[in-house]
């Protein structure tokens, strides 16, 4: 056989035998529900019961030992006099906001380099890509914290020229450029997508450019933005909402308690000293409903924006 | 274009390593509990500490079973963090492991929730114990945990450090004041290389034995805070001078040590703790010698001490083996040759079965040395403390670090640890 399915599928639209074609659209149909069971099932008893579960347990008082006490809303109120659930709220939002276009402008500039045709370029995007792979992992945490440690290579290396600010893991005014550099050099992922991107822009649309006097600049303004819009708009959502959820690394580097002087209290760090060390369930469950509610407005500010500056083919502009 | 298929084998093999790495950080956690009275019936032990432990309690174990056919012992352990988290969960779905070591913090958190077994009600012998040592374990006449061993505050000093920089050995007969100005002293002639102590205000224990000096509880019967403000304010300011001087250890110091301690790292000359830390210091420092003094008090016959269980066996309150549990509480506490498989690593052995039944030598008898020589100053150990102790005294270091860190003036100190400490017992009520 050498049509695909999709071909012959689509030309049963045509087609006069209806009757026959969809029953077997509905067999088709069947087959795949039949395969999405595994997953749905997963999901449901998974994912969706325990977050309609936390969502009851952010109205109520829980302890994990005794029934949920209900309190209606006094979590969420209680929230905004907590000055460590502010300082979390500051913490992570610095850190959205200025680690999240740092590593999508090194993605982006790696992405780029990575593009032109160059001897060992495979070995090279291998190279680039691996931090990601294992940037999630506790060993990478453990190996950062040594790094920026008292004497470590960094505070030796920057001594070498003269810069003396010793370990900066005990610095609380140090603590947050280190994270934010952790997240940037795991920009591989993102890069991956910038990749397959400009892949995709034609090269005639360079070549005409440079036929009329462009620039790399201006190109790059000009050409590679808008082409790659829908790209870096995929990027930027996903890696927002991605720099809300940094737990792992903040957790080792910190011992697990946020420190030095909260500097490292990140908003599911704190959701979780919260419910597992203080046994405030209820809290918890109520800082994570919250989370869930500023992330989806953000997005759907993004996607509303996003209208003005992203550029699909085939749009009428 | 990007290859497609490259791009989907790199993505495999990362989730792949993902799964991997995920399967690693799953805990076992087996039941294996075969039930009937004519086959052994297997009990779940769990502990937290590190691998030295491990092999110790291993060795206790296989003890215990050679000399009780009819039990198996399942054991299971972690580290002292991830242990509390662990438990909190486990409890939450009702399925706490038969016996625990126990620490005395949490007794209350999980005693007073009837989470743990009355061991009241079961045959253990607690005759060998000092009789002003099992209230540490019991709630409201009930008795939750057994101390296995008792440990007593002290004030670590580095005999060889003090030699080199020629200050004279303490005699652990000081005031506070003379406390700090040896910790300047040794920071002055130190000088950059050598600091006095970390912060000792910012130990709840020390705090809490200051306290008991001035004759104030930490904590009264009905679980209310039992010093005020004040108290508090007094203590804290009582360091307001040394800090920021080479006397204490620099908080971002202390940060970056973490988890071993300064004392531990020989940054410092001094440290006041527990007395069954002595192990761990010897090992992380790799010093020849450490002695212990008692600590200061303006007070000569009022020190302020006491033996605190430095750890307790409990038993859930779920468990279907009573007895087999109750059997292996009672061989853990009172056996000698237990206590000569842990030494003082877990403490001084509190059952005088088992103490007088173990030979100490070198570091553990300097312990078991300084535990008798503060023999006539100890008074009664505290009541277990109040449901969600541990919290506090979590926070009360991590306040005094920012304190250290200049983040936060005492006042404002004293304010932020008060209204966390109501917030908790309003909670909890």
């Amino acid at each position: 056989m050498t049509q695909s399915p999709t071909l012959s599928r689509r030309r049963g639209h045509s087609g006069t035998a209806l009757p026959r074609k969809s029953r077997q659209r509905g067999a088709d149909a069947r087959a795949g529900y039949t395969f999405l069971l595994p997953w749905l099932l997963g999901f449901i008893a998974l994912t969706v019961g325990p977050m309609i579960s936390s969502l009851y347990l952010s109205f109520t008082n829980y302890n994990l030992f005794e029934p949920p006490k209900w309190i209606g809303f006094d979590n969420y109120a209680t929230l905004f006099q907590d000055e460590r659930f502010l300082q979390s709220v500051g913490v992570t939002l610095s850190y959205v906001v200025f680690g999240t276009p740092l590593k999508l402008a090194a993605a982006l500039a790696v992405a780029m380099l990575l593009n032109s045709k160059r001897r060992g370029q495979g070995f090279y995007r291998s190279a680039f890509y691996a931090p990601s792979l294992i940037g999630a992992s506790v060993s990478i945490a453990i190996v950062w914290k040594a790094m920026f440690g008292d004497s470590g290579p960094v505070d030796q290396g920057l001594s070498f020229f003269g810069i003396n600010i010793g370990g900066w893991v005990g610095n609380p005014a140090m603590t947050m450029p280190m994270m934010i550099l952790l997240t940037v050099w795991q920009f591989g992922a993102p890069m991956v997508i910038f990749l397959a991107g400009l892949k995709q822009i034609p090269g005639e649309l360079y070549e005409a450019a440079s036929m009329d006097g462009a620039g790399p600049v201006r190109k790059f303004f000009n050409i590679t933005w808008p082409m790659l819009s829908p790209v870096i708009f995929f990027n930027l959502l996903m890696e927002t909402i991605h720099a809300f959820q940094i737990f792992a690394s903040a957790y080792i580097i910190s011992n697990g308690d946020g420190g030095p002087a909260g500097s490292t209290l990140f908003y599911t760090l704190y959701l979780y000293l919260r419910g597992f060390s203080d046994f405030r369930m209820g809290y918890a469950s109520a800082m994570a409903w919250l989370l869930v509610i500023v992330v989806g407005i953000i997005t759907l500010i993004f996607f509303r924006t996003s209208k003005s500056w992203v550029h699909y083919s085939g749009d009428a502009k | 274009m990007i290859n497609r298929r490259h791009f989907l084998t790199t993505v495999a093999i990362g989730t792949a390593s993902a799964a991997a790495l995920a399967a690693c950080g799953n805990g076992s956690s087996s039941s294996g509990q075969t039930g009937s009275a004519d086959n052994p019936v297997t009990i779940n032990y769990t502990w937290w500490g590190n691998d030295d432990r491990a092999e110790r309690t291993r060795k206790a174990i296989a003890l215990f079973e050679s000399k009780n056919p009819d039990i198996k012992v399942n054991g299971n352990f972690t580290d002292f963090a991830g242990y509390w988290q662990k438990r909190a969960t486990e409890a939450a779905g009702g399925g706490l492991p038969d016996v625990m070591q126990w620490d005395l913090s949490y007794l209350r958190d999980y005693g007073q929730r009837n989470q743990l077994l009355d061991l009241g009600t079961v045959k253990i012998d607690t005759s060998a114990f000092e009789k002003s040592l099992l209230p540490s374990g019991q709630i409201k006449g009930k008795t939750y945990g057994i101390p296995t061993s008792t440990n007593a505050f002290a004030v670590y000093y580095d005999p060889a450090k003090l030699a080199s920089l020629g200050i004279a050995e303490p005699t652990g007969k000081w005031t506070w004041s003379e406390f700090q100005a040896f910790l300047k002293e040794v920071g002055d002639k130190g000088n950059g290389t050598l600091y006095g102590s970390t912060d000792f205000t910012g130990v709840w224990w020390q705090f809490n034995i200051w306290l008991r000096q001035k004759n104030i509880q930490a904590f009264n019967s009905d679980g209310k805070l039992g010093f005020s403000k004040d108290d508090l304010k007094t203590w804290w300011n009582l360091n307001a001078k040394l800090r920021g001087t080479q006397a204490i250890v620099p908080e971002d110091r202390v940060t970056q040590l973490k988890p071993k301690s300064p004392f531990g790292s020989n940054v410092s000359a001094a440290e006041v703790t527990w007395d069954n830390f002595m192990a761990g210091y010897l090992a992380d420092s790799g010093a020849k010698q450490l002695k212990l003094v008692p600590v200061p008090s303006d007070d000569p016959n009022n020190l302020g001490l006491f033996l605190k269980p430095s750890m307790l066996m409990v038993a859930s309150a779920k468990t279907k083996f009573k007895d087999a549990a109750a059997r292996f509480i009672d061989f853990m506490v009172n056996d000698p040759e237990v206590g000569q498989i842990f030494k003082t690593s877990r403490g001084v052995p509190a059952s005088k079965t088992q103490r007088d039944g173990t030979t100490f030598d070198g570091a553990d008898k300097l312990v078991v040395d300084y535990e008798k020589s503060i023999e006539q100053y100890l008074k009664d150990a505290p009541e277990p403390p109040i449901v969600g102790f541990g919290t506090l005294e979590a926070s009360f270091g991590r306040i005094a670090s920012d304190l250290n860190y200049g983040k936060l003036t005492v006042d404002g100190a004293v304010d932020a640890w008060f209204k966390e400490a109501e917030d908790l017992i309003k909670q909890n009520a």
